[in-house]
């Protein structure tokens, strides 16, 4: 993971690279579990809080947990088989269900007590403000 | 979530494009036949009710949902492992479909289609009866 060390208003020259650069992180990162992990994510983020989005159509909200520890965010989960009545013949299964879990590494500690999570759509959007702690603070200097 | 790793990320469609400049995705489906109807089931995340097209010509079946676009203002993408388009898949029906009584129904980004076999298209028993 990282972080971009400077934000100007104008057109950053960078983001291409770093477009590149998350791809190449997206191929080869992950403890060689490649790209095929559920639920993929993506994460958001300016100074003040990152947001985490991930689409988990068809699970109940309840079936969903999540662990903030320090900078690490962990989603698991359980998608449920379709309950069927006796007379039905499958023609087609594509849906994949099970357990699932990611954890996601951010880029700053975050205040554990507001972290707000909605799931709307099948969309998972959580939202971590960053820990005051961690804020970039300016300080003054005494003359002596 | 392991023995489907193959679907887990979304399958994007090669030969279509279209006017807009957005992915086009093939959605998962599960597809059930019961006696009387066809039973087809999408994961669609993302789309609801406005944004899903649905229409049935001469047997074909097309499903198109387009996604809600989800960046959040003034962020930056810092991992980005899915992108937001739009989901189309299209189907040959076999059977005749009775076209008034199909049911749509989208609840947390997945589709339920019920498609009820006409009345002439449904298994009939015929009963013999003996001759006099």
């Amino acid at each position: 993971m990282y972080w971009p060390e400077h934000r100007t208003g104008i057109r950053d020259p960078f983001s291409e690279l770093r477009t590149l650069q998350r791809e190449i992180n997206r191929v080869f990162g992950g403890y060689g579990r490649g790209v095929a992990d559920f639920p993929a994510l993506n994460v958001w983020g300016n100074d003040e809080r990152v947001v985490v989005t991930a689409e988990i159509p068809g699970v109940d909200p309840k079936d969903i947990e999540l662990n903030v520890v320090k900078n690490e965010l962990s989603i698991q989960g359980e998608r449920k088989a379709d309950a069927l009545a006796e007379d039905v013949v499958c023609q087609r299964n594509e849906r994949g269900i099970g357990r699932f879990i990611r954890t996601v590494r951010l880029p700053f500690d975050v205040e554990n007590d507001k972290v707000s999570a909605k799931y709307d759509k099948g969309v998972l959007t959580v939202t971590l403000p960053r820990s005051e702690s961690t804020k970039p603070k300016k300080i003054s200097i005494e003359s002596a | 979530m392991t023995e489907k790793n193959e679907s887990v990320q979304k399958k994007q469609a090669a030969d279509v494009e279209l006017t807009e400049d957005r992915p086009v995705f093939i959605p998962a489906v599960d597809i059930y036949e019961r006696k009387d109807a066809i039973l087809v089931r999408c994961d669609m995340p993302g789309v609801d009710e406005a944004s899903l097209d649905i229409s049935l010509e001469d047997r074909i079946l097309t499903l198109v949902g387009c996604q809600a676009k989800n960046a959040p203002e003034g962020h930056e993408l810092l991992i980005g492992e899915y992108a937001t388009g739009i989901f189309r898949r299209a189907f040959t029906i076999s059977n005749e479909i009775d076209h008034g009584n199909i049911k749509a129904r989208i609840k947390d980004g997945v589709l339920n289609l019920e498609l009820p076999k006409a009345e002439k298209a449904q298994p009939k028993k015929i009963t013999v009866q003996a001759g006099a």
